[in-house]
């Protein structure tokens, strides 16, 4: 039975979704720091994060990378720039495109694999069978995903970065005839700490992004395998909504304190 | 268990490999940036920083020794750059080194300069102050290009009128493009130049083929030539000349001199000349004289034939015969 929802009802479901997202992100930060801890699940999580979505991340860092200075190249070969290719593509990746196509990436692997696991544990009342035997499912299954997210994203981001760097630098190397000693020497002289480091702490809110949006949808799926779909599918789109907004405020901020 | 195991070693890697990473990306950036090394601050002091920042290189001879630490203002016309220059380098930059604002390229971030001077100094320590020289920056540039294009194009302004009156035919320079006249006139004396420079060449050639042929220590030319004695004689006689031309001079002064007082009527001869009187009296005179001459030789012939002096005739015609002999 399915009926339609007006706009007024669209705008309040939306409100009531937003503020019992921010419930859920607060009683994660009041868990988080009480005992008893789920380390070996955290460990498996980070294992399952970190390990098994960095074959993607390098992958796609490294095309990113290969992509951005071979479609960049001709253009600054007309302005008689190509020296500025390392400084360029390294302030790119590194403040910007790196860390947020890598969150993208998670985003789509890891928020909606969060969000399809919780969600069909959910249907299948998993999670209402371990609050029976006595655990505390949102420290075992949420809080362990979120930690694990927030402290594996920033280090695929890392990853990611180097590996676009090394994708870039092969494409100077093979076109330019640049070293790659020359080439990282250049990069690491077009960085700074306003470069890294906003991107790093933002990294961190990224992870934290994804595992809370992934745990939300499947912890709240609707019942039924339609459920399960429909909580990956809106913890990808949430998720990615949500980096994007991250993205902006950490630019905002980090442009006060670091003077981008 | 041994999965669980192995599955915790990898995400150690991971962990391990990611924060290794993540540090060696902060300790390059922050080696650029001169954090990890001892550093000894200098100061320069600039008129202009031409958008100099914080954190841009400060370069020895082109090599990055430090960094720009701080910008402050100290008066309306003065501004205090802060340098922060790795300690183990320091000891080759003079006290009497200069400091310059550059750009890195030509659209590179602007980069302090130090650059060495001649003259020997000491090696600067921590505090010290260097002098510094405001180079011309870009926007100066600009505004100088803007009063050469304005001076340009009012050039252009002149020139083209200055052209249009020259193919009007006016003025001396528009007469001589347009005046085909003048123009064949030109053509003919550049023509007689021509020849006239021929005949010359030709010319000096003979007189170089004459010079080669004076006999320079026998002839009286070669003489004149070579021989310094002679020259200082000839210059003697020169000067001699010169005087004997002086005094002829005056000389000749005198006699216009008397020429004038004469044509004046001053003086007896210019009374001699004028006055035609006594000219006719002296005439007349002349002519009694010579009547007088003749009348007195017909009185000596008397006077010889006379009795009293015909002895003393004889003596005399006989001592004029003696003297005849003794010539012959």
């Amino acid at each position: 039975m399915s009926h339609k929802l007006t706009f007024s009802g669209r705008i309040s479901g939306f409100f009531f979704e937003v503020g019992d997202m921010s419930l859920f992100a607060v009683r994660y930060f009041r868990e988080v720091f009480r005992g008893p801890y789920e380390f070996r699940e955290l460990l498996n999580q980070c294992y399952t994060i970190g390990n098994r979505s960095l074959l993607l991340v390098g992958v796609t860092g490294f095309i990113l990378g290969l992509v951005f200075t071979l479609q960049s190249r001709p253009t600054l070969m007309e302005f008689g720039a190509e020296s500025w290719m390392p400084s360029m593509v390294s302030i790119s990746i590194v403040r910007e495109i790196g860390p947020v196509i890598t969150a993208l990436i998670c985003a789509g692997k890891i928020g909606s694999g969060i969000g399809a696991e919780l969600g069909s544990m959910k249907v299948t009342e998993q999670i209402d069978a371990m609050e029976v035997s006595g655990t505390n499912p949102f420290k075992y299954l949420v809080i362990t995903r979120i930690t694990a997210t927030t402290l594996m994203i920033p280090l695929l981001i890392v990853f990611g970065d180097f590996i676009a760097l090394l994708g870039s630098a092969l494409v100077e190397n093979l076109k330019g005839g640049v070293s790659f000693t020359l080439y990282f020497n250049k990069v690491f002289n077009a960085l700074s700490f306003g470069d890294l480091l906003p991107a790093t702490i933002k990294s961190f809110f990224f992870g934290f992004v994804i595992g809370l949006v992934g745990c939300y949808k499947g912890y709240h799926c609707k019942k039924g395998t339609l459920g399960v779909g429909e909580a990956s599918n809106s913890a990808v789109v949430y998720a990615s909504m949500l980096l994007f907004i991250v993205d902006f405020i950490a630019v905002f901020i980090s442009d006060i304190f670091f003077e981008i | 268990m041994s999965k669980k195991k192995s599955q915790i070693i990898r995400l150690g890697v991971f962990v391990v490999l990611g924060t290794l990473l993540l540090t060696a990306a902060l300790y390059f950036i922050g080696n650029r940036q001169h954090l990890f090394t001892k550093n000894i601050d200098l100061y320069s002091k600039f008129r202009n920083v031409n958008g100099l920042q914080v954190g841009n290189n400060v370069r020895y001879s082109g090599i990055d020794v430090g960094t720009v630490n701080s910008i402050q203002i100290q008066s309306d016309t003065l501004i205090l750059v802060r340098m922060l220059l790795r300690s183990s380098e320091t000891q080759f930059i003079k006290k009497n080194a200069v400091a310059t604002i550059g750009s890195d390229g030509l659209v590179g971030n602007m980069i302090i300069n130090i650059i060495p001077r001649e003259g020997s100094s000491a090696s600067i320590a921590k505090g010290d102050t260097i002098s510094s020289f405001s180079r011309i920056g870009s926007e100066d540039m600009l505004t100088t290009l803007n009063v050469t294009n304005e001076n340009a194009a009012l050039l252009t302004a002149d020139l083209l009128k200055i052209t249009t009156e020259i193919l009007n035919g006016d003025g001396t320079l528009g007469m001589l493009i347009r005046d085909k006249r003048l123009a064949q006139d030109l053509k003919a004396s550049i023509y007689q130049l021509k020849i006239a420079s021929t005949n010359t060449s030709q010319m000096i050639a003979d007189l170089e083929t004459k010079i080669s042929a004076i006999d320079m220590e026998n002839s009286a030319a070669g003489i004149l030539l070579t021989d310094s004695i002679e020259g200082n004689k000839i210059r003697h006689s020169l000067t001699q000349l010169v005087t004997l031309g002086e005094r002829l001079n005056e000389i000749g002064n005198s006699v216009e001199n008397i020429v004038d007082e004469i044509e004046n009527g001053n003086g007896a001869l210019s009374y001699l000349t004028t006055d035609t009187l006594v000219v006719r009296q002296l005439d007349a005179t002349l002519i009694n004289i010579k009547e007088s001459t003749k009348r007195f030789n017909e009185n000596m012939e008397a006077l010889r034939h006379n009795f009293l002096f015909r002895r003393y005739f004889k003596k005399q015609e006989r001592v004029q015969r003696k003297e005849a002999k003794k010539e012959n």
